[in-house]
């Protein structure tokens, strides 16, 4: 399933987040997405699931809108942060209710949980797990509805190496199966790990749409090659 | 029509997998045993007009209704405040379903918690008073409560914080009407009345359904200001 953007532009009040993106994100590969602090990516992404509604232009998945879609966990899993449970609640409720929103059967939530590894702290308040057990629950939730579609925003944040080489063959995993699997992320030795392709912005703007191979010639590495895109883009 | 089951499920779900339901719930009943209890030690001595064991009951209420006003607000307004709304969004993206669950579960678990408050009250002051059980009340409180909890879960949408939310209910609900009634200006009592916790009042100890409808008027109000809120701002 192909993600669309559209000239899409969000602004907030003085501040343009995003500015007029105009790109295909397509299935059968992972598309790692790239930029400084503040260049947008997340409320990209926040817009391609109906989050942040769109100054102009439009995002859509499989060519219609992410709301448009009656049990959308199928279609599309999302890691937007990690506290995405309350605290009071135990993972396991917490995908339940989950499961239950979208008419996906319970047992489901345990296979997730196993897959995860988060099986023996699934009873446990979700106030009590440590940053990268939130983001094995956020990375379960994503995979509940078993989805052609994944969008990760930074889910390396907070695993342990084990994890990060875990998720890094489940996202291959998932791009060989013919998903689509976009992925924001700092880490740019692992994107060069993971990513097939490479979207990068900067100040919203698009910065550069290609393949790995294609960004990595001429550069000894990505970080090499990413500061000669993004030169003039970051903070300070 | 599935989908808005599906929705109601989660929600349920949610509602009962923290504590906040069941503290709130715990209070209500403990407010309103404490409260019919010492209203009816007033009518006993004669220092209050109401002797009707129901009627003493609505009286009770004023505080018991505190608890279910809490947990009607935190329901909308703790998506807000841990920062789970963006993913409830995910689950369920279609705004107005997303509100008419949370206003479905809310006015169900009010609306039975509510009537079994109401005979708490009942059963607590018909012995004090010497009166036989007047239980018809119950039920009324229920629908009252069923009601004010669709207006504090519309408000929460329209507000998002959970303090300003609560007190602009508190206000509506609890502190503004006797200040304006305390003049006794013909001006001042309508608009008084007009405001959900004296409409409320009037439907339950007069039997005003006028009463009801003002109520019913301000739950609809909150509601359909609420979606809007949800679907014209970002999450
Ligand atoms: N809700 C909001 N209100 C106002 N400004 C916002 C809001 N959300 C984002 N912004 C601004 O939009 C810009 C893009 O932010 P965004 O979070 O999308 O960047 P990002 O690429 O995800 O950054 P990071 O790498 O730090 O996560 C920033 O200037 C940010 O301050
Ligand atoms: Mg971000």
């Amino acid at each position: 399933m192909l993600i669309t953007l559209e000239k899409l532009t969000k602004r907030f009040g003085a501040t343009t987040a995003v500015d007029g993106l105009d790109l295909e994100v397509r299935p059968g590969r992972v598309t790692g997405f790239l930029g400084p602090n503040g260049a947008g990516k997340s409320t990209t992404l926040r817009m391609i699931l109906d989050l942040d509604r769109p100054t102009s232009g439009r995002a859509l998945l499989g060519g219609r809108p992410y709301s448009s879609y009656a049990l959308p966990l199928r279609k599309v899993g999302a890691v937007l942060e990690a506290k995405a449970a309350h605290p009071g609640r135990t993972g396991r409720n917490h995908l339940l209710a989950m499961a239950r929103s979208n008419a996906i059967a319970p047992a489901r939530v345990d296979e997730v949980l196993e897959l995860v590894g988060l099986s023996k702290n699934a009873r446990k308040r979700t106030g009590t797990y440590s940053l990268g057990m939130g983001q094995r629950l956020g990375i379960a939730g994503a995979l509940l509805g078993d989805p052609p579609v994944l969008i990760l925003d930074e889910p390396v944040n907070g695993l342990d190496p084990d994890g990060v080489r875990w998720i890094r063959g489940l996202m291959r995993d998932l791009a060989a199966e013919g998903r689509t699997v976009l992925v924001s992320s700092h880490l740019l030795s692992e994107m060069q790990m993971t990513a097939d392709h490479l979207i990068v912005i900067g100040h919203g703007r698009l910065l550069a749409d290609a393949p790995l191979d294609e960004i990595l010639s001429g550069h000894a590495s990505l970080e090499d090659a990413y500061y000669t895109l993004t030169e003039g883009t970051a903070l300070r | 029509m599935t989908m808005l089951r599906a929705t109601i499920g989660a929600e349920w779900i949610k509602l009962w997998t923290t504590r906040t339901v069941w503290w709130a719930l715990t209070a209500a009943l403990v407010l309103m045993a404490a409260g019919a209890g010492q209203y009816a030690l007033y009518a006993e001595n004669g220092d209050i007009d109401q002797t009707g064991a129901g009627e003493i009951a609505v009286l009770g209420l004023s505080f018991a209704q505190l608890a279910f006003l809490a947990l009607a607000t935190i329901v909308m307004t703790s998506e807000y405040s841990t920062g789970t709304m963006r993913a409830t969004l995910t689950w369920t993206p279609v705004r107005s379903r997303l509100l008419l669950a949370k206003s479905a579960v809310i006015a169900g678990v009010t609306l039975v918690a509510g009537t079994v408050a109401g005979f708490v009250g009942v059963a607590v002051a018909a012995p004090i008073l010497g009166n036989s059980s007047m239980g018809a009340v119950a039920p009324k409180m229920g629908l009252y409560l069923a009601l004010l909890g669709v207006f504090a879960v519309g408000l929460g949408a329209a507000l998002r914080g959970p303090v300003v939310s609560l007190v602009v209910l508190l206000m509506l609900v609890v502190v503004v009407p006797p200040l304006l009634q305390v003049p006794d200006l013909a001006v001042l009592n309508t608009i008084a009345d007009a405001l959900p916790g004296v409409a409320g009042q009037r439907f339950l100890l007069e039997n005003s359904y006028g009463g009801l409808v003002i109520v019913a008027a301000w739950a609809t109000a909150a509601f359909l200001i609420g979606a809007r809120v949800l679907r014209r701002r970002d999450a």
